[in-house]
C-alpha cells in the first residue's frame, strides 16, 4: 500500500523542509486585504500584520504543529513517519480551510496570494508544508504502531488515565469554544473552528501513530470502574472550564439528549442489526407525553405530575409504541422493515403536526413547560453558584443530562453483556443460526425495539423540560437520519462511539453556522470522508477490533492517519441452503 | 433397547415441482451414531432442515421421545435437537466463548430487571454460562481460542466451535452436517474422536458426510440417500457391501473409492480450506 518511490534521505529532507515551512507560514500574512466581513482573525491580514511573532489563534496552532513536526523529523522518535504524516495532514488541513475560505470570501486567488503589489502567501505555504510533510513519509513503509506497556504499577496507570482524561476535558472545552460562537460579531467562527479541528486532528493522529491512544484505551478497559468515575467527574467539571457559558451549556445539553437517544437507537441498529428510520418519533412521544403531564398551560390535559412519574410514564408509552412498531419485524426483514419504520416516523410527525387529539399543539407546539425544580426550589434554568464558582443558567439541566447519559450507558452496557444482548448480536450476525440456538428471534427483536424506545422516551421527557417547548419540528425525518448517522459514525454497538457520533453530528452544524448555505454540504462531505476512511466507525465496538488475541494489528482508536486502513473483508458469506 | 429417541416417519419435502425428499424414515436410538450419506443434491441437508423445523415437511412427521416436534427451529432446539451447518454459520464478530454462550441462551434465565441491575444472582448465572462455554471449548479441543473472534479462527477450529456451540444447548440429539468438510486427515481423525466423546456424554448423533471411510469407521448405523429416496440402511458392514450402494452411489467398488479418498486427503494435507463447500 505504501509507495516507496522516494529515497529515504530525500524524503527526510522534504519532511524537514515541510516542518520549517509550516513554521514560516505561521509568521506570514494570510490575506492581502481586509475582507468584506472584516479583517481575518489573529492579525493575519497584511494591513494589520505588524507583528509576525505575536502569534494567536490558528497561527499559533500552526506554529505549534510546525515546531512539533520539526522536532519529530530531526530527533528519532518511535513511529516517526506515522507521527509526521498525522501532523502533515493537520498542517494541510489548516492551510486548506483558510485558503478556501479566504478565496471564496475575498472573491478570488488574489486574496491569498498577491494583489496590487502586496503578497500574503500564508495559507499557500501551509498547504505546501503539509504536502511536503506527508510526502516525506513515503520514503519508507510506515512503521508498526508501537505498543506501550500496560502492566505498570497500578498508581502509575491511574495517573496516566487521570492525565489523559484531564487532557480530554481540556480538549472538549477547547473544541466547544474554538472559533467562538459565531454571529454578526464573529463572522469567521466557522473557518476558525475548522482550523482548530485540523490542528486537533493532526495532533490526535500523531498521538494515535505513537500508540498513545491505543495505550489509553487499553488502560481504560483494564481499569473500567476507575475510568468511568473519572470520566463522569470530567463531565461534571466541564461547566467550570471556558465552556461554562450559558450558550455552551445549552449546546452540550442538547448534544446530551441526542447522545442518550442515539444509545437507545444503538440497541436496535447496533446490537440487533435492525434498521430504524423513524426512531426520533420515540423521542417525540416521550417529549409530548412529558409536555402534557407537566402542567404546561397549553396542554389540554392540565395535569401536573412529579418529574419521576412523568419520566416513567413517558418511557412506558414510548415503549408500548416501540413494541407496536417492532411487531412487523416478525414478518418483514431488511429493507422492508426500514420502510415500515420510516412510515411510522412520518405518521408520527404528521399526526403531531395536525395536533391529533389536541395533545401536540400542532404548529403552535406546546410552549411554557415549567422548568424542573431542585429540592430547594431552584429552577433548573437558573444560574447557580457551586464551590464559590458562579455557573451559568442551564447548568443544572446539563448535570441532569450527564446523569441521564451515564444511566443510559449503564443500561446499554448491561443489556449488551447479557443473555439478551448476545441474542441480539447473534440475530444481527446470522438470524437463522440464532434461531437454531434456541433464540426466539421475533420476541427478541420486539424487545430490542421496546428497550430502544424506552430509552428514547426517557430522553424525550428530559428534552421537554429542557427546551420548555415541544413541537413537531424537532422530530422530523432529518433528525432520525442524523441519529442513525451518529450511531454508524461512532461505531455500531459501541457506547462511547454513539456519544462521540452524536457530539460530532450536533456540534458540527452548530459550529458551521458561518457557512450558512454550504453547511450541510460540508457536513455531508465530512461524513463521506469519515466513512470512507473508517468504515467501522470512529470508536469501533470491542468486538470489531480483532486485537484481543494480539495477532492482528487492527487496534485503532480515534483519528488514526487515514488511508492505512483496509476495509475488513467478511469471509464465509453464507449462501442459501 | 428402549424406545428410539428420534423417529422421522415418511418425511417428504417438495419445493415447487421438485421432490427433494420422498418418504424418508430414520430411527435414532439413544447413544447411537447414525450416518447419512449420499451424492450431492441427494437431500441430506434438506432432511436435517426438516428435522430441525427450518422447513416444514410437506408430509410425514418427526417425533422426539415420542412427541411431535414443533415446526420452529428455536422450539426444536429447546426440545433437545441441536445442529451444525454445512456452510459454517457462526456469529463471526463474536468471540468463540460468546458464540458458545449464545448456545446457552435457552438454558439461562435472566429477567430484564436483573439484567439491568446485575445483581449477584445475575452475575452467578453469567459466570456459570461463561465457565460452561469455556469447558465446552476445551472439550471440543479449542480451549485456547476462547477470546478470538470466530471469523479469525482457522477453518477446522470454526467447525469445532460450531459443534461446541451446538452442545451448549444441552441437546439429546446432535445433527452434524459435514463436520469434516475441508479438514486434513489429522483434523478428521480428531473430529471422529470428538464425536465418540459426544456419544459417550449420552448424546445421540446423526452425521452427514461424503467421506465414506469416515462414516463407516464411526457409525453404528448408516442410511444412504439417493435422489431424495432412502436407498439402503443398516450397519456399516452391510451398507458397505450392498450392491445397490456400490452401483448407485459409489459407482465403483468401495475399496477403490476409499483409496481415492485417501489419496485426495493426502493431497490436501497441507492446506485445509474450501473443499466441498
Ligand atoms: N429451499 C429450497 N428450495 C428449493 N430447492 C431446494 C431448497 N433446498 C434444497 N433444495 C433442493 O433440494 C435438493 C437437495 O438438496 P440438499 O441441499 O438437501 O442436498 P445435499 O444432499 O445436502 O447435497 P450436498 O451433498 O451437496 O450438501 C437439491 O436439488 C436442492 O436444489
Ligand atoms: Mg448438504
Amino acid at each position: 500500500m505504501t509507495k516507496t518511490f522516494l529515497s529515504p534521505p530525500i524524503a527526510r529532507i522534504l519532511g524537514i523542509a515541510g516542518a520549517v515551512l509550516a513554521i514560516v507560514a505561521a509568521m506570514l500574512p494570510w490575506t492581502t486585504f481586509v475582507l468584506n466581513k472584516g479583517a481575518w482573525p489573529d492579525k493575519a491580514t497584511l494591513q494589520f500584520f505588524d507583528a509576525p511573532f505575536a502569534l494567536t489563534g490558528f497561527r499559533w496552532e500552526l506554529f505549534l504543529v510546525g515546531i512539533v513536526a520539526l522536532v519529530c523529523s530531526v530527533v528519532k522518535v518511535p513511529a516517526q513517519r506515522r507521527v509526521l504524516r498525522g501532523l502533515g495532514f493537520g498542517v494541510a488541513a489548516i492551510g486548506l480551510v483558510n485558503f478556501l475560505f479566504i478565496t471564496a470570501e475575498g472573491g478570488g486567488l488574489g486574496a491569498v496570494t498577491a494583489a496590487d503589489g502586496a503578497s500574503a502567501f500564508g495559507s499557500v505555504a501551509a498547504l505546501v508544508a503539509g504536502g511536503l510533510l506527508i510526502l516525506g513519509t513515503f520514503g519508507q513503509p510506515l512503521e508498526e504502531i508501537p505498543r506501550w506497556k500496560t502492566n505498570l504499577p497500578t498508581p502509575v496507570e491511574y495517573l496516566g488515565l487521570l492525565v489523559s482524561f484531564a487532557v480530554l476535558l481540556y480538549v472538549v472545552s477547547l473544541t466547544l469554544t474554538a472559533g467562538g460562537q459565531g454571529g454578526a460579531a464573529n463572522p469567521y467562527s466557522g473557518p476558525m473552528f475548522l482550523s482548530f479541528l485540523g490542528f486537533g486532528g493532526g495532533l490526535m493522529a500523531a498521538a494515535a501513530g505513537l500508540g498513545i491512544l491505543r495505550w489509553i484505551s487499553k488502560l481504560s478497559e483494564k481499569h473500567r470502574a476507575f475510568s468511568i468515575i473519572v470520566l463522569l467527574l470530567c463531565a461534571f467539571l466541564l461547566p467550570f472550564t471556558n465552556a461554562g457559558t450559558e450558550y455552551w451549556m445549552t449546546v452540550a445539553a442538547n448534544i446530551g439528549v441526542y447522545a442518550a437517544t442515539a444509545i437507545g437507537l444503538n440497541i436496535v441498529v447496533g446490537l440487533a442489526g435492525l434498521l430504524d428510520l423513524g426512531y426520533v418519533a420515540f423521542l417525540g412521544i416521550g417529549a409530548f407525553v412529558a409536555a402534557n403531564l407537566s402542567g404546561a398551560a397549553a396542554s389540554s390535559l392540565g395535569i401536573h405530575l412529579p418529574f419521576y412519574l412523568v419520566v416513567i410514564i413517558s418511557a412506558a408509552i414510548a415503549g408500548i409504541f416501540g413494541a407496536v412498531v417492532g411487531s412487523p419485524t416478525l414478518r418483514v426483514r431488511g429493507d422492508y422493515l426500514a420502510i415500515v419504520t420510516l412510515a411510522f416516523g412520518e405518521i408520527f410527525q404528521i399526526a403531531a403536526r395536525n395536533n391529533i387529539g389536541g395533545l401536540t399543539g400542532g404548529s403552535n407546539s406546546i410552549p411554557n413547560i415549567p422548568p424542573l425544580q431542585w429540592f430547594d426550589g431552584t429552577a433548573y434554568n437558573e444560574s447557580i453558584t457551586l464551590f464559590g464558582t458562579p455557573l451559568p443558567s442551564g447548568v443544572l439541566y446539563y448535570f441532569l443530562i450527564v446523569v441521564l447519559i451515564a444511566a443510559v450507558m449503564a443500561v446499554f452496557a448491561n443489556l449488551k453483556n447479557s443473555r439478551m444482548g448476545r441474542a441480539w448480536i447473534a440475530i444481527r450476525e446470522d438470524e437463522d443460526a440464532a434461531r437454531a440456538m434456541g433464540i426466539k428471534t421475533g420476541k427478541a427483536k420486539i424487545l430490542a425495539f421496546l428497550c430502544g424506545a424506552v430509552l428514547a422516551g426517557i430522553a424525550g421527557a428530559v428534552f421537554a423540560h429542557k427546551t420548555s417547548t415541544v413541537g413537531y419540528e424537532s422530530f422530523l425525518f432529518m433528525e432520525s437520519v442524523t441519529l442513525l448517522a451518529a450511531v454508524i459514525l461512532g461505531g455500531m454497538g459501541s457506547i462511547p462511539g454513539a456519544v462521540l457520533g452524536a457530539s460530532l453530528l450536533f456540534v458540527l452544524p452548530e459550529k458551521l453556522r458561518a457557512f450558512s448555505d454550504y453547511r450541510l454540504l460540508i457536513f455531508g462531505l465530512a461524513l463521506i470522508l469519515i466513512m470512507r476512511f473508517r468504515p467501522q466507525g470512529l470508536i469501533p465496538d470491542r468486538h470489531r477490533r480483532a486485537e484481543l488475541a494480539g495477532e492482528d494489528a487492527e487496534g485503532h482508536t480515534l483519528a488514526e492517519t487515514p488511508g492505512d486502513e483496509p476495509e475488513q473483508p467478511r469471509p464465509q458469506e453464507v449462501p442459501a441452503r | 433397547m428402549t424406545a428410539p429417541i428420534l423417529r422421522a416417519q415418511d418425511v417428504t419435502m417438495i419445493f415447487g415441482g421438485l421432490t427433494a425428499l420422498s418418504e424418508v424414515s430414520l430411527t435414532l436410538d439413544r447413544g447411537q451414531i447414525v450416518g447419512l450419506i449420499g451424492p450431492n443434491g441427494a437431500g441430506k441437508t434438506t432432511f436435517f432442515n426438516c428435522l430441525t423445523g427450518l422447513y416444514t415437511p410437506s408430509k410425514g412427521q418427526v417425533l422426539l421421545n415420542g412427541r411431535q416436534l414443533p415446526s420452529d427451529p428455536a422450539q426444536v432446539t429447546i426440545a433437545g435437537i441441536a445442529r451444525t451447518f454445512q456452510n459454517i454459520r457462526l456469529f463471526p464478530n463474536m468471540t468463540a466463548v460468546e458464540n458458545v454462550m449464545v448456545g446457552r441462551h435457552a438454558r439461562m434465565k435472566q429477567g430484564p430487571i436483573a439484567t439491568i441491575f446485575r445483581g449477584p444472582r445475575f452475575r452467578k448465572g453469567e459466570n456459570e454460562a461463561r465457565d460452561r462455554a469455556k469447558e465446552l471449548l476445551a472439550f471440543a479441543g479449542i480451549g485456547r481460542a476462547g477470546d478470538e473472534l470466530a471469523r479469525n479462527l482457522p477453518y477446522g477450529d470454526q467447525r469445532r466451535l460450531e459443534i461446541a456451540r451446538a452442545l451448549a444447548t444441552d441437546p439429546q440429539v446432535l445433527l452434524l452436517d459435514e463436520p469434516t468438510a475441508g479438514m486434513n486427515p489429522q483434523e478428521t481423525e480428531a473430529t471422529r474422536q470428538l464425536i465418540f466423546k459426544i456419544r459417550d456424554l449420552g448424546v445421540s448423533v446423526v452425521v452427514i458426510e461424503h467421506d465414506t471411510k469416515f462414516i463407516f469407521g464411526l457409525c453404528d448405523h448408516v442410511s444412504v440417500l439417493v435422489q431424495g429416496k432412502l436407498l439402503v440402511e443398516g450397519p456399516p458392514e452391510v451398507v458397505r457391501n450392498d450392491p445397490h450402494v456400490i452401483e448407485a452411489y459409489l459407482g465403483k467398488p468401495p475399496e477403490e473409492v476409499q483409496a481415492e479418498v485417501q489419496h485426495a486427503a493426502e493431497l490436501l494435507g497441507g492446506h485445509d480450506k474450501g473443499v466441498n463447500q
